[in-house]
């Protein structure tokens, strides 16, 4: 079996491109459609952005020293606080439990039954993808809705694309993230197998594209959504897709694995610069809620999360838009 | 927000293991419960559990309450001298104290207040800064505060005042209650200071100035006191001011009753709210505020709270008068604590019926009706102080406040009433005006410089200024 790099970028950037899209579209959607409960008190600032680049960077630490079957409890703990966040105001208990417990329940009997095959990979990558199309969606919209700016994502990302050039090219985290991830239950990326081939983008990533998005249309409205969804679209899918080209990402197991938060963060913090000497400064959720950028219904769910706490963990990586070609069966390190 | 959610953590683990809080905890909680209003314009869901506390369920409430009293009373068996003594002469195990128990602990008044000073002073803080009861009904008795008590009390009253939009930074408090009200005073203070809202004190200054300072326009907030809000309104009145003349969005008042009457022509005539608040020095930090419905809700979470037969000092049964017991807790209160003290505000015990008003979750009584030794008995019939006040000041000679003076003679309420507040109405009209309202007096006319000698009110706690002097001739 061969494949290309002409054809790993294709792939790539079908699956970059459009998961990035989706996570950047719903979210927009159920962020002008649907309000989450937030604690009594509390609003994302500066601190929090250091606490959740610190825990970002670190849980995948702990995760690589977990034994298999800890790593995976970890990781569904970790997807059914997401999921749960982002439904509650949307399904009552019975049906939104339903709803996680199956799709956490059939990702586990996939990933650990039908890997066998391209078909099976292909069925086990689109059930994956939803879980964490919707986890980076609604983890978007949890600190969005629940106070984080566009100048703390433009801080973020650059923070992250130092992040990801270090783990990635120098010292190789995200190497063995995605051997310890990959035909395995959960895994936290969106990607999908194309004969020999998978594709795959890190939650992480997407995570960021989606806070990009939802906090610049928050914070400036739809224009500067579209702008925003336009970066996310080039420099965190197309460019990353592309660079392989003309720079060897191949590591040692003959992984593809590009930074793509070393090519989305610095434009990602000049789109935020250029909005705000553009505009001023960023609209407050009260008044994004008071404008006319919000349709639809708001729901309120029966119960609030934590007070205080920020977030679930989303449990992904920032790390990369990673196009690694795995084995024929059972997934990590692939030989070409 | 993570760091916000750890505060409130820190908070709420301080208050259930009853150990001393730390106000910089809550002075920051204060700061992020601002950001959240900047940010989404109002708190988020469950902000009536932080405010109001998690005690609408009456076996945590009373679970709350065992350990609470428990605490405190052990405190107060080491470091307070009175309740040592008082303890161990009734024999009571503090170790054992729970509501129903509590009757075996004599109530303290405000006379072992001011004759024991001393030894209600806890022996384990150092005493920080006095503060005096304004001596209305006697007596003052003095309450020394902790540092902690200082930065405590405005801590959590500024965090409850910005979580229920009382008081935001772009307000101006005004502050018309008597400059020795050492307590009252800096609470206003440091609370404005925590918030970043402005704050004008001008004591009991003649009502004309304090108009002038209402009229400049900034004002948004005013605390006074019912009489003296009756003066200022009488005032306001006579220079035909009206709502369009101040920026006034709410007017706080407490230390006395507040009349329907009164309370609607201050609404009428500063075209603000009206809030009537309990609040008293020797029970600080423990207040009480009043709901739509009329009813006195008293803050249970940082203090228990009794309704007590005035007589006979058994709990009062539903529907009946009541005087106001209230032990305020360790954490809350430390240097100057007091144990079962007797308030001796009347208030009338509610039926026995769920409420419906948007504080159901705290308990509730009526207002308070007055000092229960203020009272009149005329054979069954007690008149309550607010009684009486309700009904003069609802003579349509608008004679706020109410002056007068009210006894029992040969076992018949006498009224004496100024000469301004029945001129134009007759004596046989305000006798009929009071009888329709379940007075039946015999009434008394005295000339109006009488007026003030009738009955000591706090606005006549006045403090001079040199405004009103003529301009100085010579050195």
């Amino acid at each position: 079996m061969y494949s290309s790099a002409a054809h790993l970028a294709v792939l790539s950037l079908i699956v970059g491109a459009g998961s990035a899209l989706l996570v950047c579209l719903l979210g927009l959607s159920y962020l002008r459609r649907v309000r989450m409960e937030r604690p009594a008190i509390g609003t994302f600032n500066g601190r929090d952005v250091v606490t959740v680049f610190v825990l970002l960077s670190t849980i995948p630490l702990f995760y690589l020293s977990l034994p298999r079957w800890l790593l995976t409890s970890f990781l569904v703990l970790t997807f059914a606080s997401a999921l749960s966040f982002g439904l509650r105001p949307l399904l009552p208990p019975l049906a939104l439990w339903s709803v996680v417990g199956g799709l956490l329940g059939l990702n586990l009997w996939l990933g650990t039954n039908a890997l066998g095959t391209v078909a099976g990979w292909q069925v086990f990558w689109a059930e994956n993808d939803v879980i964490v199309l919707l986890a980076a969606v609604f983890v978007a919209n949890l600190y969005v809705q629940g106070g984080m700016r566009l100048k703390h994502v433009a801080w973020f990302a650059l923070a992250l694309a130092a992040y990801d050039v270090v783990f990635t090219s120098v010292a190789p985290v995200t190497d063995a993230l995605v051997e310890a991830f990959l035909g395995f239950p959960l895994d936290p990326s969106i990607g999908m197998r194309f004969g020999f081939d998978n594709a795959a983008i890190g939650i992480g990533d997407l995570l960021v594209y989606g806070l990009f998005v939802l906090a610049a249309a928050k914070g400036y409205g739809r224009r500067a959504g579209r702008v925003a969804v336009a970066v996310v679209v080039f420099f965190g899918a197309v460019v990353p897709a592309g660079v392989p080209l003309l720079i060897d990402y191949v590591n040692a197991r003959t992984d593809t694995l590009v930074p793509a938060q070393f090519w989305f963060g610095p434009a990602a913090f000049g789109t935020w610069l250029w909005l705000r000497h553009r505009y001023g400064r960023e609209r407050t959720m009260r008044e994004f809620l008071a404008g006319e950028d919000v349709g639809g219904r708001s729901s309120a769910a029966p119960r609030p999360p934590a007070v205080g706490s920020s977030a679930a963990g989303s449990g992904g990586h920032p790390d990369r838009a990673a196009a690694g070609s795995g084995p024929n069966v059972s997934g990590g390190g692939g030989a070409r | 927000m993570l760091d916000t959610g750890i505060r409130q953590f820190r908070m709420a683990m301080g208050i259930v293991w009853g150990r001393r809080l730390d106000p910089a905890n809550i002075e920051r909680l204060v700061g992020d419960a601002l950001a959240t209003l900047a940010e989404f314009g109002a708190p988020g869901a469950d902000v009536g559990m932080l405010v109001d506390g998690p005690l609408t369920d009456p076996a945590a409430r009373r679970q709350s309450a065992t350990s609470n009293l428990r605490r405190t009373a052990r405190r107060l068996s080491v470091v307070s001298p009175f309740y040592a003594r008082r303890f161990a002469a009734a024999g009571v195990d503090v170790g054992r104290l729970d509501p129903d128990r509590l009757a075996a602990v004599p109530v303290t008044g405000k006379r072992d207040l001011v004759e024991h000073a001393g030894d209600f002073r806890a022996t384990d803080v150092a005493a920080h800064l006095a503060t005096r009861t304004t001596g209305t009904t006697g007596r003052p008795a003095e309450i020394w505060m902790s540092r902690y008590e200082t930065r405590l009390w405005p801590a959590i009253g500024a965090l409850a005042a910005v979580l229920r939009d009382d008081l935001r930074p772009e307000d101006l408090l005004q502050v018309n209650v008597s400059s020795r009200a050492t307590a009252a005073v800096i609470l206003d203070v440091a609370t404005c200071a925590l918030i970043g809202a402005g704050c004008r004190l001008l004591g009991v200054i003649p009502p004309d100035q304090a108009l002038d300072s209402l009229g400049e326009g900034r004002v948004t907030l005013l605390t006074a006191t019912p009489s003296y809000l009756g003066e200022l309104v009488t005032a306001a009145r006579r220079r035909g001011l009206g709502p369009a003349d101040f920026r006034l969005r709410r007017i706080d008042v407490g230390g006395e009753c507040l009349s329907p009457s009164l309370a609607a022509a201050a609404r009428a005539t500063f075209g603000a709210e009206v809030d009537d608040h309990f609040g008293m020095t020797e029970i600080l930090p423990v207040t009480g505020r009043s709901c739509e419905q009329g009813h006195l809700h008293h803050d249970i979470n940082t203090g228990h709270v009794e309704y007590l037969d005035p007589d006979t000092g058994a709990p009062a049964a539903a529907g009946a008068l009541a005087t106001v017991v209230v032990t305020p807790y360790f954490p809350y209160r430390e240097c100057t604590p007091v144990f079962r003290y007797d308030t001796r505000d009347l208030v009338r015990r509610l039926p026995e019926e769920p409420l419906t008003c948007t504080v159901s979750g705290l308990p509730a009584t009526s207002k308070v009706l007055g000092k229960a030794d203020q009272a009149l008995r005329s054979g069954t019939r007690v008149i309550t102080p607010r009684e009486l006040v309700e009904a003069v000041e609802a003579l349509p000679t608008c004679p706020w406040p109410a002056r007068f003076r009210a006894v029992i003679d040969d076992g018949r309420p006498r009224l004496t009433l100024p000469a301004a507040a029945v001129d134009g109405f007759g004596i046989a009209a305000t006798v009929e005006h009071l009888a329709d309202r379940g007075l039946d007096v015999d009434l008394d006319v005295v000339a109006d410089d009488q007026a003030p000698q009738l009955r000591p009110l706090r606005c006549d706690l006045r403090e001079t200024t040199f405004a009103a002097r003529p301009a100085p001739t010579g050195v």
